[in-house]
C-alpha cells in the first residue's frame, strides 16, 4: 500500500542537495509520513521544525503579515525548510549547497497536494 | 518556576525537561507512588493525588500491555480539549522511576516525546547506584516514606544529601 504523501516526498527529496523530507502535524509535532537519508533523525528534526513553523505562523499573524508561505532557516553546515496547510507541515532538510529556489517551488507545489 | 525534588539526583534532568519541552506540569516519581520530584504543583494534596493515580495509570497500563502483546505499555498519552497528558517509564540504577507530564499548545505530543528520550538518558546517567537492597517495603514503612518524600518536597523537611537514599529502609 503506497502512502498518499509518497509522490509528494519523491518530488522533493529527488532534488539535489536534500537529505530528508518529512510531512508533520503542526500541532502535535509528529511525523504522518517521511523519506530521510540514513543518519537523519527523523523524529526530533519533525517536532522541532513543527514547532518553529507553529511559532513562525502565529508570529506573523500577530503581526499582522498573514499566513506563513515559506520558512527557510539558514544553518552553517545546510537549511531546514518548511512549507505548511490545513495542520500538515512539509519540512526539508538540505545540505549548505542545494538549490533553495528549486526546492523552494518544488515545496510550494507538493503544499497545494496536502488540501 | 523550578522544580522541586525529594532526591536530589534528579534535579537536574527534571529541571531540562521542564525548560526544554515547555510542559506546565511534571511529576517523578516511582511505580509504588513514592514522589521523587515536581513541576508546577503548589499544593501537597494534589502531588499525593497526582502520584497515586499516575502510579496506578502506569501499573493498568503495564498490566493492559502484558495481556494484549505481552510486556507492558511503557508510555501512555491522552489528548484532553485543552490539556494533554504523557506518561512514559525511565530505567536507572535505582529502579524504574514514572515521569508523569502535563501540558498544553505552547508544547506538542512530538516534542514531549524528544525531551523524554534526553530525559531519560539523563536520569539513567544521574542515578547513583543502589549500594544496599533493604527488605520489600510493608504497608506501614511504603506510608512513612511517601510521607517523607512530600515532606522533603514541601520544605518540612531537608532533603538527604546527594546521592543518598530517601528511603530510610535501603
Amino acid at each position: 500500500m503506497t502512502s498518499p504523501f509518497e509522490e509528494l516526498l519523491t518530488r522533493v527529496t529527488r532534488l539535489r542537495g536534500v537529505l530528508g523530507c518529512i510531512v508533520v502535524g503542526e500541532s502535535d509535532g509528529i511525523i504522518v509520513d517521511a523519506s530521510v537519508q540514513v543518519g537523519v533523525e527523523g523524529q526530533v528534526v519533525a517536532a522541532l521544525a513543527a514547532a518553529l513553523y507553529r511559532r513562525a505562523r502565529i508570529t506573523s499573524e500577530a503581526a499582522g503579515l498573514a499566513s506563513v508561505a515559506f520558512l527557510q532557516l539558514e544553518a552553517e553546515r545546510g537549511h531546514v525548510c518548511a512549507a505548511g496547510r490545513d495542520g500538515l507541515v512539509i519540512v526539508a532538510l538540505t545540505e549548505a549547497r542545494a538549490p533553495i529556489g528549486t526546492i523552494r517551488a518544488a515545496m510550494l507545489q507538493s503544499v497545494e497536494a496536502l488540501a | 518556576m523550578n522544580t522541586k525534588v525529594a532526591e536530589a539526583w534528579v534535579e537536574g534532568p527534571l529541571q531540562r525537561f521542564v525548560d526544554e519541552a515547555r510542559v506546565r506540569f511534571a511529576l517523578l516519581l516511582h511505580p509504588n507512588g513514592q514522589v521523587l520530584g515536581q513541576f508546577g504543583f503548589t499544593r501537597a494534596v494534589d502531588v499525593m493525588a497526582a502520584c497515586a493515580l499516575a502510579a496506578a495509570i502506569h501499573a493498568s497500563a503495564a498490566q493492559l500491555g502484558r495481556e494484549l502483546e505481552g510486556r507492558p505499555f511503557r508510555e501512555l498519552y491522552h489528548a484532553g480539549r485543552e490539556r494533554q497528558i504523557f506518561i512514559g517509564e525511565s530505567s536507572t540504577a535505582r529502579g524504574p522511576c514514572v515521569l508523569l507530564t502535563a501540558f498544553d499548545a505552547e508544547s506538542s505530543l512530538g516534542l514531549v516525546q524528544v525531551y523524554f528520550r534526553e530525559f531519560q538518558r539523563a536520569l539513567a546517567e544521574a542515578a547513583p547506584p543502589l549500594e544496599l537492597l533493604g527488605p520489600p517495603l510493608g504497608g506501614e514503612q511504603l506510608e512513612r516514606d511517601l510521607n517523607r518524600s512530600l515532606a522533603i518536597l514541601f520544605g518540612r523537611l531537608q532533603p538527604p544529601p546527594a546521592g543518598g537514599s530517601s528511603n530510610p529502609s535501603a
